[in-house]
């Protein structure tokens, strides 16, 4: 435990480092959400059991589904592919080093507040992870607010990490790893991320509305005049049902992966599961969501063509399983423990999927929703078949992450166990089709008790069995036998790196030692990554302790926010404010002295985007995410418009020419940020400046007729507090605020940009950042062009 | 679970039929997939060197037309299965119910609430907890909510709907007799003279709505029609 060990974990940026932290902090999720579920088995147990009250249960059945879906599944996939993917590629490391640290701190920040909401008076989050509305805006307290606001930072970091993997997988390829030769996990990891990508904007859109209800009293999901839960649960839903193959994904990515390495053969149809998923899967689970709203109303004809789409999304799954199935011919099958995972993973999603399909009709979704044949349906496939696929990938690639090898015979006692217990816990459930779920409690009918009491034997089963899991995990690492270098023989780049000199740059001056390089590489630099040791000369090499400040800067405002109007919670934001502008100063700073270093990317295979550079790849891939955050809020903005009858007509509360004046100057700003840009590509650094200063002014004083319009707003009675104005209020407030901070965010990066100009860093040759600042300035400009008429015009 | 002699209503005697459908379509696909996986995990398991070599084939794409083509034909046929059935989800207007009871539709006003159910009957009365219908009649249920979203399930008439607030869903089922079929949860109380039949807790609520959400359950009194036209008194 020196001093060393400890910043070298705080402060890493190693892609291997961040995995495993991903890795065991999921690890640490996962098991808070297993207890929760064993306490909601243990007061299910038997009939009129009395072991939590109704409100523990709540509490417990939603922070389960929470924890489970958003900082154990998805977190543990995105450990492995921190790991595994750069390997993969061939690459040093991800494209953003830091920024792939601050998507771990961030997510660790986010399950930090879900925690502690367990320990505010009143207790967490009690609607249901599905948090409809208007329920979870009216359970009151502080708990709920802390869980929500943490899912806000669990999405930022997804969205960030997203970008970061996607520039990764379509920039740092090595020379000659082709898209054609990608392995099949990182070809899954890639739709995971795309699916993520334009998904997870939508639920930070949710639940800052959820949010601002409770924290300052905005009406979206109270006022009942505009049918609070429909736009719920469009929200969530449109993220909601991709989120089900992002959890699922990387599961399948895995055993694809794993399958061929025990069959001695290549997967079967190879093509045909890539072409299923990236364009039939990924695409089509935008469009299927109103499936979990059959209920809610919709025309018939709708709840019909859902289903169809619900049904055609079945197809290429059958398409994928039937492969895996097709693998297994002419093959030399052998049974080690990641083998049997993904076979068993397979089955059970087998049984998961067509359950599925049986929720795809309208008509018999009238039995079965809210029922426990949900619950068994979700579990199948997001615990089976997902789950079982990490733990595949877990065992298989414990050997590369260890140097050792973990014990067989127990792996093989685990995965017997581990099925077994889950299909004693969750196939009863499927026979429960008439009760419904999230109750705490039942009267001894029918066969309630006998079924309830056997997924209770099971789910003890299924989870002490991962006790065995954990102990191989411990055992290998600390004591087992020394590993061969590539103990499945697989041709994949993560197991051959060192062999063809693909080694990362800080291992080649290792030489090979006896006894096998991996088995040393565990507990060298290899996991360790440059992070391990400081670059020479005092500066701060590989590591960087920016992303932990600001993500403990964000909790720390985000605490705050939810303490608000408390005093200590204004205490709180202006602390967490103070460190997160510090900290992102200091990563300027850090960039302009040159105090972190980015490992070098040779040219390799960039196809197609070779001819993009990096960071502008990573802005456009996060401006697409943007897109769909904004699209999110004006979307949830049409919807509360189109029904509601009554609104301030167009032009009494806002003032039309001011806001025209307004959108004048943010256009300009537009045309003179264009200016620098043709500036510094002819090379003239004082133009730059020129025009960048005007670019500044322009959007400052933007800024500053907007807070003249707020005040104006509200001397006027357009106000949160107004009932007749409230709805109209909360729509422009957080609308247009989202706009203001995205103006403000780039005002303070040009601050930035114009102090590096003045020391003369942009050149004629080497202008990108500029050239990425105009691209964001652009899009800000735009999104101003559809916010302008929205709210002023219409 | 549904034999004997008492009738079914017409939309549960729906939904089992659909079910069984996809019974049939489910298990035998699982089964059958499942079946071939075992075998060829078994046939081709590696037997030491005396195993033969192993394929080296990559695509296969006459496995994957046949299962696209295969999964499209019975995903269809239960597709089409559903739209079928697709009565049991359309709400009937009053010339249908006039053609199919000879009685206009029985509208009925639900309003759920934390933690209950409040029915308003055509005559103006209201019982909390307790739905009154005639038998033979066509009865339409309208459901809206008081304060959070709440789901109206009666699983005995395979019926459910969402009861959202600002909202008016629909749901619809006709009872053919005072006494009929009942799951097994759900207990039968009956009169002698047969006029009327209380099954407790037929009703339930399917959406977490907070503390008492396992305990919101309502009975469901199916009348004679003439009791029914009675109580009306003539509405």
């Amino acid at each position: 435990m020196t001093e060393s060990w400890i910043k070298r974990w705080l402060f890493t940026t190693n892609h291997k480092d961040v995995g495993l932290l991903y890795f065991f902090t999921s690890c640490y999720f996962g098991f808070i959400g297993a207890i929760l579920a064993l306490l909601m088995r243990v007061q299910l147990s038997v009939p009129n059991n009395n072991f939590l009250s109704a409100l523990y249960y709540n509490q417990a059945v939603t922070m389960h589904g929470l924890i489970m879906i958003f900082w154990f599944l998805s977190p543990i996939a995105l450990g492995l592919a921190n790991y595994f993917v750069p390997l993969q590629i061939g690459a040093e490391d991800l494209a953003f080093p830091r920024i792939n640290a601050m998507s771990y701190w961030l997510y660790l920040a986010g399950g930090i507040l879900a925690v502690l909401s367990f320990f505010v008076p009143g207790g967490t989050a009690n609607a249901g992870w599905t948090t409809y509305q208007p329920l979870a805006v009216l359970s009151l307290g502080t708990g709920p607010t802390l869980a929500y606001l943490g899912m806000v930072l669990l999405a930022a970091s997804v969205t960030l990490g997203s970008v970061n993997f996607m520039v990764s997988i379509i920039w740092l390829r090595a020379a000659g790893v082709t898209l054609s030769k990608l392995p099949m996990f990182t070809w899954f990891m890639l739709f995971t991320i795309i699916a993520m990508l334009f998904a997870f904007p939508t639920l930070i859109a949710a639940f800052v509305l959820a949010s601002a209800d409770r924290i300052i009293g905005t009406t979206f999901f109270t006022s009942t005049g505009v049918q609070p839960s429909i736009l719920w649960d469009n929200l969530f839903w449109f993220f909601g049902h991709p989120e089900v193959y992002i959890v699922l994904l990387p599961g399948f990515g895995i055993i694809a992966n794993v399958l061929p390495q025990f069959t001695g053969r290549p997967l079967a149809g190879k093509t045909a599961i890539l072409v299923a998923t990236g364009l039939i899967v990924v695409p089509l689970s935008f469009g299927v969501w109103m499936h979990h709203m059959f209920l809610t109303g919709i025309p018939v004809s709708l709840q019909g063509a859902f289903s169809v789409a619900t049904i055609a999304i079945s197809i290429p799954f059958d398409i994928i399983t039937l492969s895996f199935v097709e693998s297994l011919i002419r093959g030399r099958v052998k049974f080690a423990t990641p083998m049997l995972f993904a076979l068993g993973g397979v089955v059970l999603f087998i049984i998961g999927g067509i359950t599925g399909v049986f929720l795809s009709s309208p008509v018999l979704d009238r039995v079965f929703r809210g029922s426990y044949f949900v619950v068994s349906h979700f579990h199948y496939v997001m615990v089976g078949a997902a789950i079982f696929g990490i733990i595949a990938g877990i065992y298989y690639w414990l050997p590369r992450m260890t140097g050792r090898m973990y014990n067989e015979r127990l792996g093989k006692i685990h995965f017997v166990l581990s099925f077994l217990g889950f299909n004693v816990l969750y196939f009863p459930m499927n026979l429960l089709f008439d009760m419904p779920r999230r109750i705490f409690t039942y009267s001894n009918i029918g066969d309630w008790g006998m079924l309830n009491g056997l997924a209770t034997l099971g789910s003890f089963i299924f989870a002490l069995a991962q006790i065995l899991l954990a102990y191989n995990v411990i055992n290998t690492w600390y004591r087992g036998p020394i590993a061969p270098a590539n103990p499945w023989g697989s041709p994949d780049l993560e197991w051959n790196s060192h062999v063809e000199g693909m080694t990362p740059a800080m291992d080649s001056s290792v030489t090979p030692p006896a006894g096998g390089w991996i088995g040393q590489l565990a507990t060298a630099s290899d996991v360790h990554g440059p992070s391990a040791t400081a670059a020479p000369g005092g500066h701060y090499g590989h590591l960087s302790s920016r992303p932990i400040e600001i993500s403990l800067g964000a909790l720390v405002f985000l605490a705050g926010t939810a303490f608000y109007p408390g005093p200590a919670g204004l205490g709180l934001m202006v602390v967490g404010a103070l460190v997160v502008v510090y900290s992102f100063w200091g990563w300027g700073m850090d960039d302009l002295h040159d105090k972190f270093v980015v490992p070098p990317e040779p040219e390799g295979d960039r196809w197609p985007f070779s001819a993009v550079p990096k960071l502008k790849l990573g802005m456009w891939v996060f401006l697409s995410s943007e897109v769909v955050l904004f699209g999110s809020f004006l979307g949830a903005y049409v919807f509360i418009r189109a029904a509601t009858a009554q609104w301030p007509i167009a032009g009494s509360i806002h003032e039309i020419p001011l806001g025209t004046f307004n959108t004048l100057v943010l256009v300009t700003s537009g045309f003179t940020m264009f200016l620098a840009l043709q500036s510094i590509r002819n090379g003239d650094q004082r133009k730059l400046m020129a025009w960048l200063a005007a670019t500044f002014v322009l959007g400052a004083l933007f800024m500053g007729v907007k807070v003249a319009e707020w005040t104006n707003l509200g001397n006027g009675g357009f106000i949160l507090a107004n009932p007749a104005m409230s709805l109209a209020a909360s729509a422009y407030f957080i609308v247009v605020g989202l706009h203001g901070a995205h103006v403000t965010a780039g005002l303070l990066l040009m601050l930035y940009l114009m102090k590096k100009t003045t020391r003369g860093f942009y050149t004629k040759d080497s202008h990108e950042a500029i050239e990425n600042f105009g691209l964001y300035w652009a899009f800000v400009d735009i999104v101003w062009c559809f916010v302008f008429p929205l709210f002023y015009l219409l | 679970m549904y034999s004997g002699l008492l009738s079914l209503p017409p939309t549960t005697a729906t939904f089992y039929s659909l079910l069984n459908w996809y019974l049939i379509f489910g298990i035998g696909a699982a089964i059958i997939v499942i079946a071939a996986l075992v075998v060829f995990m078994v046939k081709f398991r590696y037997r030491g060197e005396k195993s033969p070599m192993p394929e080296h084939k990559v695509e296969g794409w006459k496995i994957v037309l046949i299962t696209t083509l295969i999964s499209m034909t019975v995903l269809t046929a239960a597709e089409y299965q559903t739209f079928a059935a697709f009565n049991n989800i359309e709400i009937p207007n009053n010339a249908s119910c006039m053609a199919n009871t000879g009685s206009p539709c029985v509208q009925i006003h639900l309003t759920a609430f934390q933690w209950g159910w409040n029915f308003t009957y055509p005559n103006g009365k209201s019982q909390i907890n307790n739905l009154t219908v005639p038998a033979g009649r066509d009865v339409v249920v309208n459901i809206s909510a008081k304060d959070v979203f709440h789901t109206f399930g009666i699983d005995m008439f395979a019926a459910k709907e969402d009861a959202i607030p600002g909202k008016t869903n629909h749901l619809w089922f006709i009872v053919p007799a005072v006494q009929v079929t009942a799951p097994p949860e759900v207990k039968v109380t009956c009169n002698s003279a047969g006029t009327w039949c209380q099954y407790l807790n037929a009703v339930r609520c399917f959406e977490l709505c907070g503390v008492g959400h396992a305990l919101m359950w309502a009975n469901l009194t199916v009348i004679s029609q003439s009791a029914w036209n009675t109580w009306m008194g003539g509405k």
